[in-house]
């Protein structure tokens, strides 16, 4: 009986995960991977993070040292799927991974944030093969760096390895979009882009043809990169990127960033309170202006041209300030303000400020995981590429592979019967991007994009009525 | 307070207890005995109370621990209630108050029993009786956790508040696989039994009850005299089982997954066992007579000291005759009661452990006031928190165990009496000493201090701090009071 239990159970629950560190991060991933149905044990150092968390999901805790043998034999390392772990030290995340790879057999993923290992991290996953390594800091930077190059849109997220865009954009008062119909849209202003989502106030609407825009609504649409600028040209946004960032805070992020704008030539200048930490950034970032002082000073902020900065980028450590920064910022300045969040906590206040560009580096990381974890529960058709919850994760984009016939393909998307609110948003077809409409079909070798306010999509079929 | 979540799990325990009943419905139509009518007519009412609860699933499915406290207590109550109408509708125990006391000590697995004559009842209310020890001993919310469907991981705060022990864990990641587990290895365990008896040439019937009442640790007889008739073979299996199901249950999880050094390993199960052999020692010395030969003495000693210990209540001879020393530590077991983690009652092994060795820490204090040390069981350090938990559990406890004794006073019986009836209530045991004996029962009691008892025997078996709540006045406000805010949004 305890067998047939046994099996029964991996075959039908889900994957068996170990997470290490009750961090932030790792209570996002205990959080999602719990809805999502999997077996996951928690391990952290500390009693009260392992409590708290057993407390809020359907995890198993426990207290001990991730990278300890013993402990990982406790946590099931042996028959556990996979193994995460994202304590604040990158050093004993290596070594939990290394640990769990010779003990148990199962993926591993760790979180590497240093600086000093960032150009290592291909060579160090390969040899320690591991699943994934893992830098929040660095995809958040990643972030912010594309939206810098596209100021007028409220979030830029890749798709198809960056062939394709995400881009989310607010349709400002008195634009030509306003009481457009999307067919309309199609037919006269833009062809190759498709708006997948709008958000209309609380609400999330994942459009036909027939549906009307507003001035307000925020818009979600999928284009190349080239088309997408030129479809915000036509109706009359600003593309240019800009040319110089004012940083607050020099951390891991912020060097990051700094050093992925300095290497396209946008001007950054850093505000950093910690003398030790800016002369380091001075090293490192030769190009870049350090400043050394109090970013959350009024006076220190307009001595440095907050005033006159194309872009102004909150990245301390503590969300608090850098809500207040991006506040203050939109009072005094025209500048595109990005807003990093650590805690995802009172999700419901911070939407309301209207902050504009919002960048969860927590959320970033867990995404990442997430959709890596959907992939191995359907190995057999690990076809997801990339996921992305969009808008507040009220939706969730999903770039699938398709690897064989099925009933999908073939067809065209006219014939398919679909589940509602649920878009197809772009084929990629080797290289070929493809905004479909209902004469397209899908073919083996494609990738898919879908929108859907549904969430839990595993194969590409799941799509199906 | 989540009410409407609470609502819900009310009904689906209701709903649960309609399943159960149509087992006692059953052997109603082997035996056929006209009794088992009472028992659609309660199946009828609890699915038809339970449906209309469970009818509006909440909104929120929010859970925190008071909510499984409250939920966890009235549950009790609610079970208890309707546990006991078939035996007044029937008219077999005619008083409500005496068919709920039965029914309380049924699902508390205590196995205090208010009838004179238990051979009087037909089959299906036996049948019941015993099942009630047996839904009692692993308890209904773990089951409704094994069964139900319910998403988030706050029900475990259910399972927290239902299961006895002080720190409640999970042996694997989720809360509704754990409850199945448990329940595999209940069943498992009692089936076990059942074949065990069976191949002594117990009757059917008997050895179902019998089993039942083992596995819960409950204690219900099926006969006037317990189980002082049963033969030698019957009796051993019967010590072995109670001892079985008095052992924390995470060991035999242990074992199932081949963990051997886990499960050999639990500092509390070994405490346990040899408590038991000490015991067993004490008294076979005690009760040595010539004219009895060694084996019986062994067995008289092994049963009783079993039956206590586990707080189960079986008893095979009339151990109120034995000399003072063998009941005292009779007496004394009662207290210290079964493994954490077991269907078995009491303050706990594992409760014991941790208080000793604090008293040993004191005591270092004194010859050392600056050392610092730290309570260790199996080798890993006990949380202060843990620590503390347990000694404020120490101590209600005793403050209840005072006032109820005291609340028995006002009848005039002798103290032994008084002190026994609510020990044996309160650690969920069943017989006491003098004129709650196990030849005696507890049918002499005023309502009054029958109620007394009731409340001792579900604070007992809910580890007292679930069903204290209940009487906290912020929780009636919280249960009664609706919010202002939300009748402006109706």
């Amino acid at each position: 009986m305890f067998e047939k239990f046994r099996k029964s159970k991996t075959a039908k629950q889900g994957l068996s995960i170990i997470i290490v560190g009750c961090g932030k991060v790792g209570a996002t991933l205990a959080e999602q991977l719990c809805k999502e149905g999997h077996d996951i044990a928690v391990v952290d150092k500390n009693p009260a993070r392992v409590q708290a968390l057993t407390d809020l999901y359907d995890v198993m805790g426990l207290v001990g040292n991730g990278a300890s043998y013993n402990v990982q034999i406790e946590a099931g390392i042996e028959k556990a799927d996979l193994i995460i772990s994202v304590t604040d030290s990158d050093e004993l995340n290596l070594l939990t991974c290394t640990v769990a790879k010779r003990v148990g057999n199962c993926a591993a993923i760790a979180r590497v944030r240093n600086p000093d290992y960032s150009e290592e991290v291909s060579y160090l996953q390969e040899r320690l093969e591991l699943a994934m390594i893992i830098n929040p800091e660095r995809e958040a930077a990643n972030e912010i760096a594309r939206i810098l190059y596209l100021p007028a849109a409220l979030s830029v997220n890749p798709f198809a390895r960056g062939q394709a865009e995400m881009v989310r954009i607010k349709i400002p008062e008195g634009n030509v979009l306003n009481g457009q119909s999307l067919a309309v849209l199609g037919r006269n202003i833009a062809r190759d882009i498709l708006v997948c989502a709008v958000e209309r106030g609380e609400k999330v609407l994942i459009p036909d043809g027939n549906f009307e825009l507003y001035s307000g609504d925020v818009v979600s649409f999928i284009a190349s990169a080239k088309e997408a600028t030129e479809f915000l040209e036509k109706i009359g946004i600003e593309t240019g990127r800009v040319s110089d960032v004012l940083m607050i805070g020099g951390g891991k992020s912020s060097y990051y960033l700094a050093k992925q704008l300095l290497d396209v030539g946008i001007g950054v200048k850093i505000i950093e309170s910690r003398k030790e930490r800016c002369e380091e950034l001075s090293v490192l970032l030769p190009k870049a202006v350090i400043i050394n002082g109090d970013g959350t000073k009024e006076e220190l902020l307009k001595e440095e041209g907050i005033e006159e900065t194309e872009a102004f980028v909150p990245l301390t450590g503590i969300d608090e300030e850098n809500i207040l920064l991006t506040l203050h910022a939109r009072e005094v300045s025209d500048a595109k303000v990005i807003t990093k969040i650590n805690r995802i906590t009172f999700h419901n206040v911070i939407s309301h400020l209207e902050l504009g560009s919002v960048v969860y580096p927590k959320y970033i990381t867990a995404e990442a995981i997430i959709a890596y974890v959907r992939a191995l529960t359907a190995s057999l058709n690990s076809n997801i590429e990339t996921l992305y919850h969009i808008i507040d994760h009220r939706a969730e984009a999903i770039e699938f592979r398709v690897t064989k016939e099925s009933a999908l393909t073939g067809k065209t998307l006219r014939e398919l019967s679909l589940k509602e609110n649920l878009l197809i948003a772009c084929i990629n077809r080797n290289g070929l991007i493809i905004i479909p409409g209902g004469e397209d079909c899908i073919l083996p070798g494609d990738t898919v994009v879908i929108v859907t306010t549904h969430t839990g999509f595993n194969d590409i079929e799941d799509i199906l009525r | 307070m989540n009410r409407a979540m609470i609502v819900y799990i009310l009904g689906w325990v209701l709903n649960i207890e309609a399943a159960l009943m149509l087992l006692p419905c059953g052997v109603a139509v082997i035996y056929r005995e006209t009794e088992g009518f009472w028992f659609l007519a309660v199946i009828a009412l609890c699915a038809l109370v339970g449906m209309l609860l469970v009818h509006r699933k909440p909104k929120s499915t929010v859970f925190y621990l008071k909510e499984g406290c409250v939920a966890t207590a009235l549950s009790w109550i609610v079970l208890s209630f309707f546990g006991s109408l078939p035996f007044v509708l029937s008219g077999e125990i005619p008083s409500f108050t005496d068919a709920l006391f039965e029914t309380i000590s049924g699902f508390t697995t205590t196995g205090a029993s208010i009838l004179s004559d238990v051979e009087s009842l037909s089959y299906c209310m036996l049948f019941w009786r015993s099942f009630t020890h047996w839904i009692g001993g692993m308890g209904v919310l773990v089951f409704l956790l094994a069964v139900v469907p319910m998403s988030g991981g706050s029900h475990m705060n259910l399972m927290r508040a239902e299961s006895p022990g002080p720190s409640v864990g999970k042996l694997v990641p989720k809360v509704k696989h754990t409850a199945r587990l448990l329940y595999y290895i209940y069943i498992g365990l009692t089936l076990l039994e059942i074949i065990f008896l069976l191949a002594g040439k117990m009757p059917l019937f008997d050895a179902v009850a019998t089993s039942f009442g083992t596995a819960g640790t409950g204690g219900f007889g099926i006969k006037n005299d317990s189980f002082m008739s049963y033969s030698a073979y019957d009796q051993w299996i019967v010590t072995i089982f109670m001892v079985l199901f008095g052992v924390n249950f995470n060991a035999y999880y242990f074992l199932l997954y081949r963990k051997w050094k886990k499960a050999f390993g639990m500092e509390e199960v070994r405490w346990y066992f040899i408590i038991i052999l000490a015991a067993i020692g004490i008294i076979v010395y005690d009760i040595y007579d010539p004219s009895m030969s060694f084996s019986h003495n062994l067995r008289d000693s092994s049963f009783q000291v079993a039956s206590i210990i586990t707080t189960t209540g079986f008893s095979s001879v009339d151990f109120n005759l034995w000399p003072q020393t063998s009941k005292t530590v009779l007496v004394l077991l009662m207290f210290i009661g079964a493994c954490a983690g077991s269907t078995g009652g009491g303050i706990k092994v594992s409760r014991f452990v941790v208080l000793l060795k604090t008293v040993g820490k004191e005591l270092n204090s004194y010859l050392h006031p600056k050392s610092i040390r730290k309570i260790k069981i199996e080798g890993k350090p006990v949380e202060h928190e843990v620590v503390r938990a347990i000694n404020v559990f120490f101590i209600t406890f005793m403050i209840i165990f005072a006032f109820s004794v005291f609340a028995l006073s006002f009848e005039g019986r002798d103290l032994i009496t008084n002190f026994t009836a609510v020990a044996a209530t309160i650690n969920n045991i069943g017989p006491g000493l003098e004129m709650v004996g196990p030849t005696q029962n507890f049918g002499m009691f005023s309502d009054f201090s029958k109620f007394v008892m009731m409340f001792d025997m579900l604070a007992g078996r809910l580890e007292l701090f679930p069903l204290l709540l209940l009487f906290h006045p912020s929780v009636w406000k919280q249960l009664l009071v609706k919010k202002s805010t939300k009748i402006s949004a109706r």
